[in-house]
């Protein structure tokens, strides 16, 4: 069966797919529709959603545009969510391969350096790195980065331990490939698809941690993000909740959708695998 | 945790009597101030040092002001502004070298020592001029104390030095503390300064790291019938959605210091035996100012200075940043000051064509991307205020082409970006004004003053004329030829622009209707309380 329409079959694939359609939409389109500085002052402070339909989501408490925000927003969490679990993948597969395809000493290394990243919780991590450093989006990436790597690295080093005794991989160290060469060439790319089904998982708490951060005032200040607009409403979140509650939804919808559609990709992968 | 059970069960029981006491009717309508009860409040911050001889600060005061008392306390009629507390009477010799101080009789210190001439001699040579980050300036050519008699303190100075400031400086600054403690050891690491002794109504009683301050009672107290308070309990609720809910919830009575936000003031005036206060800061008052780093050449320029004030719509700031709890601010002094304010300044109106025009004038074309030049913005993180103005600011900014990139740093990072490392080109600075331009108000323009002094100026201006003024008014002593120099120090920060006063704001007190004696005084949230009284 055709994997597309295997992904098609299954319903929480497909809400998850929509929703991920709809977040990288909004993202694409935000420049279009809402041209200009998001944080521009675009109105009276502190209008209700659904009053005035040129500002269909009201203001926040300097009369900026929600919904222009939450447009621009998407488009953080989006930049976040991808680039940290890109580099976390990166990063967790080569020092995976390298630590599991080695072996010994550089094994013990790799993996002791890992195990100290794993027990310091990774949230900390991130605040720490981003207090120290300063809040700009690529240290805020880099941060979150720091403790989502160990996952795919100790899931890449699982699988090349048991591909690395395959016999063309013993083929290969025949014919006197380097043995990086056998490595990166021929162990990593089959050992990627297990570390590939993490993506969903390191997406979504990326863009969770980016939202708690900024929360937390840790984010980028110079840009709109989703957890900078529930800190800024949570002041007034007796008399305005929608300011809180219109970005926190958006941030549920994400996270679920990213994970909803993960999960639907790994089902599909998993019984292609199955059946071959 | 055996201490918090306690306190909680006393709580309940509290909050139960409170309850009760709302079934009975009201018993009549000028009710004498009634003895007794505890007084539950919110406190949002937790001084590790509750010396306030040493740390002259809100936060300090706010609690230690009930237990250390001052020389004098702001009042809304006394004669100067003042109302006797410690001192019973202050006069300044005619040429600015001394200032007697008669004590009041019969004072006794929380351990039961008497209080004497020798304590005030002792906190202000010991304490006040070489430890109190205020006291520097003020008492700098404080050469003596002498001590004729156990109720007189004469205050010898080298350098004639006004009274008019002496005078202004006595509520803030005159924290009288225990010679008999002090002398021991050294001053900075005193236990007395995590648990304070002093001759106010009140005394420590213990502190619960996260949890609570308690006072108690001081029976000894020397104002008649006073205080009227068994205890007062600081609860300690640094989130300040938090303050709101436990004032509804009826944990606590009052939560002072708008702890409440503004934002939640409206509805919580309709709250039924809740009310809104907003009397009792007059002499608090927080300026709202974009402080300038002058060594960014761009702004070393007075036009580009002038520009950045008339892009800022400060009305627009006091409607929807303060929601109305502010005021405009034309310069320096704010305008509730009684002796020193004039409105007769440069001003600087909203006008973002002549803003881009001066910019235009000054050189600063506007590039291909609408922008002039960028600058680096730090909003102080202390105020929800001063981080929403830094967002305005950012806007505002961008209006007449200049790109403002804002920092967020923690309160310590900050300080040290903007006072030590000098690492910003504009900055949201909340100084305080404290009744006279010299306490902490001229060191904001002043050049000379070494790095790292926080809340001074390190924006590298220097205006020769200016400090000439403010040399020649620390050392004029005729009140009225004083008082006419800051207006003119006034008139000339306003056209120069060392930095840009935007606004002037205080704070709001919700109270239970049943707390009585609420600000009455200028300083009330960080006065001695011993007339404040639960009703019913």
């Amino acid at each position: 069966m055709n994997p597309l329409r295997r992904f098609l079959r299954t319903p929480e694939a497909v809400a998850g797919a929509i929703l991920l359609a709809a977040l990288i939409a909004m993202a694409l389109i935000a420049p279009l529709l809402f041209p200009g500085d998001p944080q521009a002052i675009a109105g009276p402070a502190l209008l209700p959603p659904f009053q005035d339909w040129s500002l269909p989501l009201g203001t926040d408490r300097l009369g900026r545009d929600v919904q222009a925000e939450l447009f621009h927003g998407a488009r953080t969490s989006l930049a976040v969510g991808l680039a940290a679990a890109a580099a976390a993948l990166a990063i967790g597969s080569v020092v995976g391969t390298l630590a599991g395809f080695a072996g010994g000493l550089v094994d013990e290394m790799l993996m002791r350096v890992t195990d100290a990243f794993q027990t310091v919780p990774s949230f900390l991590l991130a605040l720490a790195f981003v207090s120290v450093v300063g809040p700009s989006l690529g240290i805020v990436v880099a941060a979150i980065v720091l403790g989502t790597w160990t996952g795919p690295a100790r899931i890449a080093r699982a699988e090349v331990l048991s591909i690395r005794e395959r016999d063309y991989v013993a083929s290969a160290r025949a014919i006197g490939m380097h043995p990086l060469e056998i490595a990166f060439r021929e162990v990593l790319p089959n050992a990627l698809p297990p570390v590939l089904a993490m993506s969903s998982v390191i997406v979504a708490a990326a863009v969770l941690t980016e939202a708690a951060l900024s929360f937390l005032g840790l984010g980028d200040p110079n840009r709109v993000t989703w957890g900078g607009m529930i800190a800024e409403g949570r002041a007034v979140l007796r008399t305005a909740p929608f300011l809180s509650i219109v970005p926190g939804i958006a941030l549920v919808l994400t996270v679920l959708g990213v994970y909803l559609a993960g999960e639907g990709i790994v089902e599909t992968t998993a019984v292609r695998r199955g059946l071959s | 945790m055996p201490g918090f059970t306690i306190s909680r069960r006393k709580m309940l029981a509290g909050s139960a009597m409170l309850l009760a006491s709302t079934a009975m009717p009201a018993l009549g309508w000028a009710q004498a101030p009634k003895k007794g009860g505890r007084l539950v409040l919110a406190a949002d911050s937790e001084p590790r040092n509750l010396n306030p001889a040493i740390v002259a600060s809100n936060g300090v005061f706010f609690i230690s002001s009930k237990i250390v008392e001052t020389l004098a306390e702001a009042s809304f009629d006394g004669k100067d502004g003042l109302a006797p507390r410690l001192a019973l009477s202050w006069e300044g010799a005619a040429d600015g070298l001394s200032a007697t101080f008669k004590l009041r009789d019969g004072v006794k210190w929380h351990d039961g020592k008497p209080f004497t001439s020798a304590d005030v001699a002792f906190s202000a040579l010991q304490i006040w001029k070489p430890l109190q980050n205020l006291g520097r300036t003020v008492f700098k050519d404080l050469a003596s104390v002498e001590t004729p008699d156990d109720l007189t303190a004469v205050f010898k100075f080298a350098k004639p030095t006004p009274f008019q400031l002496i005078r202004n400086a006595l509520p803030a600054l005159s924290s009288v503390v225990p010679k008999h403690v002090y002398e021991v050891g050294k001053i900075e690491d005193n236990p007395a300064n995590t648990a304070p002794i002093g001759t106010g109504p009140f005394k420590f009683g213990e502190y619960k790291a996260g949890q609570y301050y308690r006072l108690t009672r001081n029976t000894d107290y020397w104002g008649k019938d006073e205080p009227y308070l068994d205890e007062i309990i600081y609860q300690v609720l640094p989130d300040r959605t938090s303050a709101a809910s436990a004032l509804e919830a009826e944990e606590i009575q009052l939560a002072a210091f708008s702890a409440v936000p503004l934002a939640d003031l409206d509805r919580i005036s309709k709250v039924p035996g809740l009310k809104v206060i907003t009397k009792g800061y007059e002499g608090l008052t927080y300026q709202l100012v974009v402080e300038i780093n002058h060594r960014r050449k761009e702004l070393a320029d007075v036009k580009v200075r002038q520009a950045i004030a008339h892009a800022i719509d400060k009305d627009f700031v006091v409607k929807t940043v303060f929601l109305g709890y502010a005021a405009t601010a034309t310069g320096p002094v704010p305008k509730n000051d009684p002796q020193f304010y004039t409105g007769d300044v440069p001003t600087y109106a909203f006008d973002v064509a002549k803003a881009n025009a001066l910019l235009d004038e000054a050189g600063y074309k506007k590039g291909a991307d609408g922008n002039r030049f960028s600058l680096k913005l730090l909003p102080a993180p202390y105020f929800n205020e001063t981080k929403q103005f830094g967002d305005y600011l950012r806007q505002a900014l961008a209006a007449i082409g200049i790109d403002a990139q804002l920092v967020n740093n923690d309160s310590a990072a900050h300080i040290k970006a903007v006072y030590t490392d000098h690492a910003f080109d504009l900055a949201v600075g909340p100084p305080v004004f404290r009744g006279d331009p010299a306490i902490s108000t001229t060191i904001l323009v002043q050049s000379g003053i070494p790095d790292g002094v926080p809340f001074s100026n390190q924006g590298g201006y220097k205006n020769d004329a200016l400090d000439a003024l403010i040399a020649k008014a620390s050392e004029t002593l005729d009140t009225t030829a004083r008082t006419d120099l800051y207006k003119e120090f006034q008139k000339e920060v306003a056209a120069d622009l060392p930095l840009i006063n935007v606004a002037e704001w205080s704070f709001i007190s919700v109270a239970r209707d049943t707390v009585g004696n609420i600000a009455n005084n200028p300083r009330w949230a960080v006065s001695n309380w011993a007339d404040t009284y639960l009703a019913g």
